[in-house]
């Protein structure tokens, strides 16, 4: 979830702030206790007791003024956020559990501009006392600073859908859990007065189903077919996990069927800490809030990684802060001197293995079974660290040709999750636009059936605003999708220069050949001999030469004899004096390419 | 190939080495050998599993070599080849193998015609066949019958390709004209006030059988060639008589040549200006566009008579004749100037150096200021006294 996970591009300028700095100003003290509301257990029961000014602060309210920032605005979008954070919880459980996930969606118009959307997987299904948790507790955190790749939430997860719906049709949402040989039915909805989750209508019974099912109505939501679309997304979403079927049924009732491609799980991503490089004040606060150790010190050589003890003494030298504090008395102030500190020093680069990218073969597979396209290259970089504190890995496709018809299309994925929205801003749309598409064969990236896939996976992805629809650019993560979608291209360029020369060679052949019969005739009657036999010669040997099999190096001689050919060629039609001068220097020149033609 | 320009060359390029070695075959049957040697060639290359082709002699003014010794504008050695199996010269070469083929017809039946004839020719065989128009324009195929010449080393009148009349002729000659199966003898002394009309080829199937001159006269407007022609100027001078009517058609060319192969001295008059002077150099040394044809479209013995622009210093009264030179004229002067083979005259810089001065021209027709005979008279006087430009 944005605001908490600490992912968003100016470090200490999260979502979080945001809503704090919206809520109160100062950041001591009130919004202190929003923040510290997630995290362990006990520190978010305690927190949640003694936030008397958060109660005071509605929910709704809250929602309200933060809308946009929570993926909720405008109807489209609104519609595929809801989608996004059930499916994304999804893909997750399933993905947790070591379970292919089978995941369908249903959406049915009730009203102009009500609709009832279902979300069902094959995942665990939840255990009863985590239903309302998972579903209805605003600002939970399970994800909350786990520094492992995760597709993210939008906003506030799946509790905002739950708030969307309450706050649009006075009604929250239905639940059917399928856990450990147990089926529960039940509402949920949240109590705004508490902020807390409600569960009612409790059902229960045995029964073999594990999975998900949640159900809810939902007004000020439109169902279409744009780019911005549920369709789009769940499309999007399938292509960046093959591992994935994906079903849905669309309000008009068509069905569209997105089949898993590979049957194996991706890699197993991996929770590291925080490395000191890839931290801002804001969740160095953060963690104190969480933090069972008493002293600062001891905090920092816990919670981040490539913290030892003498790390510890050259910080607290450069910083001036005393680490024997407790880190619940760590100030704004002292955090920012410990992360300039931090900077000074010389530290190992965190783990790059923790990753898990889609995979070259996957996206291949997934690409091909859902555009159809004639033809895919796919890179996978190596991952690389940003700032030297937070490992990334960028993985590109282009598909091109086929059944395609969208023109120039960029697919933004980060951590597997697609990105809809904010196209414009996005570091990858930026990328895209600067390349010199030209390079490669392809005139005019707009007016191409082309598809540019890039995903970034990270620990901590850089996004340019709360609504983490667009990838900050660094020039670190930019040079590297830059270097992705280059290596790619080149793939297609091979492919685009093979197909118009194979193209260029059958017109040849095809020109070479209408000829054919008129030259045997005439040079039958030259010199006596038999046109049939002429001809047939003719035909073999224009067989034999534009046969594609006999190596390229020979018909590229060939194209470049042509064009220079054609040049002259130009000349010759020119009949006056004054061309003449070139035309006779040009010739001399397509002599001697044509003889090298000749002797191949 | 080398880009060697001065060396001799090759002996199919220039028809009529051939032709003299060879005296006794007409030039349509060397042409009919020629072509069927082409085929022959192709066809083998075919058997050798190689792209038909044949090879031509580059005719662009790259090419073209002012020939020191000899005096006229030639080609220089550099060649090309036209490929079948080449994108851009696929069709061409189908057209000139399809020109080939037709002309073979054409010699093989003793029919002539003129590249019109042949483009309809050509449009009514293939027309079934291909759904695109093989020959859209004439011109195309003007190109490729130069191709074509050049290839085989033979004129175009060689294989029956006639090109438009142009030029007439009188005087004491004879000439045996074997024309549709018959024999014409056409005495040029009794062509009465038209002249005889010289046709395009002057080669194949016509031969000089009398010839009693002392020279030729070369008049540039068929104006003047009439006023001589009135005064019997051929008669008195012993002179034949021609006019090219303007720029010399390859008949004249070629009809020139031939006298002055039989020893007569070729005297050429034409209007005090830029572009009559072109015409006497074209007689004389031949033309760029032409220049594949070499020697035998060019007479490099010709002499200048006149008018010249010293002529008005010589006859006063022409000073007051003279009219404004034009844009083309000047233009056309400064280019002369440029031609080596026409700067290496002192005589001939002077000239063209006064028309860019003086910005002025004299028509020949102003000969005719004093009276209408003094042309005559003018013209016997430089002859006699030899007052010629080189």
């Amino acid at each position: 979830m944005s605001p908490l996970d600490g992912s968003s591009v100016e470090k200490g300028k999260s979502a979080e702030q945001t809503i704090k700095n919206s809520g109160a100003r100062e950041r001591e003290g009130k919004t202190d206790k929003i923040s510290g509301k997630a995290g362990s257990k006990a520190n978010r029961e305690s927190s949640s007791k003694s936030s008397g000014a958060f109660k005071e602060y509605s929910v709704a309210e809250f929602f309200k003024k933060n809308k946009q920032m929570l993926g909720f605005s405008g109807k489209v979008r609104s519609l595929t956020t809801i989608v996004h954070e059930y499916v994304t919880n999804s893909l997750d459980a399933c993905e947790e559990a070591g379970i292919l996930p089978n995941i369908r969606v249903e959406v049915e118009q009730i009203s102009q501009d009500r609709y009832r959307v279902v979300v069902a997987d094959n995942g665990p299904g939840l255990p009863k006392h985590l239903i309302g948790k998972a579903l209805a507790k605003m600002l939970t955190g399970t994800k909350f600073h786990r520094y492992i790749q995760q597709r993210g939430q939008q906003g506030i997860g799946a509790a905002g859908a739950t708030l969307y719906a309450q706050l649009t049709t006075g009604k929250g949402i239905h639940v059917i859990s399928g856990y450990r040989g147990k089926m529960i039915s039940c509402d949920v909805s949240i109590d705004f007065k508490a902020n807390e989750p409600k569960v009612e209508n409790l059902e229960e019974q045995e029964s073999s189903f594990h999975g998900l099912i949640v159900e809810g109505e939902f007004a000020d939501v439109k169902y279409d077919a744009s780019q911005y679309g549920v369709l789009e997304y769940l499309k999007r979403t399938a292509i960046a996990n093959p591992h994935a079927t994906i079903q849905l049924i669309a309000p008009n009732g068509e069905r569209h069927l997105f089949e898993r491609s590979v049957n194996e799980l991706p890699r197993r991503v991996r929770e590291i800490k925080p490395h000191p490089l890839g931290i801002s004040a804001h969740d160095l606060l953060d963690i104190a809030a969480i933090t069972p150790a008493t002293k600062l010190g001891s905090m920092l050589t816990t919670e981040l990684s490539r913290f030892s003890a003498e790390k510890l003494r050259r910080v607290a030298e450069l910083a001036d802060v005393d680490m024997n504090k407790s880190p619940k008395d760590m100030t704004w102030y002292d955090a920012e001197k410990l992360v300039k500190a931090f900077k000074q020093l010389k530290w190992i680069a965190p783990p790059t293995d923790v990753l898990s990218p889609i995979g070259k073969e996957q996206i291949e597979k997934s690409l091909s079974n859902i555009l159809f396209p004639e033809i895919i290259s796919v890179v996978e970089r190596s991952p690389k660290v940003l700032w030297g504190g937070v490992p990334f890995q960028v993985e590109a496709a282009i598909a091109f040709g086929g059944k395609i018809s969208r023109k120039g299309e960029i697919m933004r994925f980060a951590n597997k999750a697609p990105l809809l929205f904010d196209a414009a801003g996005c570091a990858i749309t930026q990328v895209v636009k600067n390349i010199d598409w030209g390079r490669y064969g392809l005139k005019k990236f707009d007016e191409e059936p082309i598809v540019v896939l890039v995903n970034v996976v990270s620990t901590h992805i850089p996004y340019v605003s709360a609504g983490k629809q667009a990838i900050s650019s660094e020039s670190e993560l930019t040079d590297e999708i830059k270097n992705a979608i280059q290596e790619a291209a080149r793939g297609i360029k091979l492919h685009l220069v093979h197909k118009r020369k194979a193209a260029e060679l059958a017109k040849k052949k095809k020109a070479f050949l209408r000829y054919v019969g008129q030259i045997a005739a005439d040079l039958s009657a030259l010199s006596g001999a038999s046109k049939e036999e002429i001809e047939e010669r003719i035909k073999y040997i224009i067989e034999h030469r534009f046969d594609m099999g006999k190596g390229r190096e020979r018909t590229e001689a060939e194209l470049a004899s042509v064009e220079d050919a054609n040049e002259r060629k130009g000349a010759v039609s020119e009949g006056s004096d004054d061309s003449k001068g070139k035309k006779g220097e040009i010739a001399t020149d397509t002599r001697n390419t044509t003889d090298v033609a000749e002797g191949m | 190939m080398e880009k060697d320009t001065e060396g001799e060359p090759k002996k199919d390029a220039e028809p009529n080495k051939s032709k003299g070695k060879a005296g006794e075959i007409d030039g349509d049957t060397l042409a009919l050998q020629r072509l069927k040697a082409l085929g022959h060639r192709m066809v083998e290359e075919i058997e050798l599993g190689e792209s038909p082709a044949f090879e031509t002699v580059v005719r662009s003014k790259g090419n073209v070599i002012f020939d020191e010794e000899g005096g006229f504008l030639r080609l220089g050695q550099k060649r090309e080849r036209r490929r079948f199996l080449n994108l851009s010269q696929s069709k061409i070469f189908m057209q000139t193998l399809a020109v080939a083929a037709k002309t073979k017809k054409f010699i093989e039946e003793d029919l002539h015609t003129s590249i019109r004839g042949l483009y309809y020719q050509l449009k009514f065989t293939m027309g079934e066949d291909l759904d695109e128009n093989l020959f859209d324009e004439q011109s195309e195929s003007n190109a490729l019958i130069e191709d074509l010449e050049a290839a085989l080393g033979v004129k175009r009148e060689d294989l029956h390709l006639t090109t438009d009349r142009k030029g007439v002729m009188a005087g004491p000659i004879v000439i045996k004209d074997h024309f549709a199966g018959e024999d014409v003898y056409i005495d040029g002394r009794k062509q009465g006030r038209s002249g005889w009309a010289i046709p395009s080829d002057v080669d194949n199937d016509m031969e000089i059988v009398e010839l009693d001159a002392n020279y030729v006269l070369v008049v540039e407007k068929d104006a003047m060639w009439q006023r001589l022609n009135e005064d019997r100027f051929w008669q008195k001078e012993k002179a034949i008589l021609i006019t090219p009517k303007g720029q010399s058609s390859r008949g004249v060319r070629r009809l020139i040549r031939k006298l002055a192969d039989r020893g007569l001295p070729i005297i050429v008059f034409t209007d005090s200006d830029a572009w009559g002077w072109y015409i006497y150099w074209t007689i004389k040394t031949g033309s760029m566009n032409l220049a594949y044809l070499g020697r035998d479209f060019s007479v490099p013995e010709a002499k200048f008579v006149g008018v010249t622009m010293s002529d008005i210093e010589e006859y006063d009264f022409l000073k007051k004749l003279t009219i404004k030179a034009k844009e083309v004229d000047v233009k056309r002067a400064k280019d002369m100037l440029n031609y080596p083979w026409i700067k290496k005259h002192p005589e001939w810089v002077h000239e063209l150096k006064l028309v860019l001065k003086t910005k002025k021209k004299l028509e020949q027709d102003a000969l005719q200021g004093p009276r209408l005979t003094f042309v005559g008279d003018y013209l016997r006087e430089k002859i006699h006294e030899k007052k010629f430009l080189p």
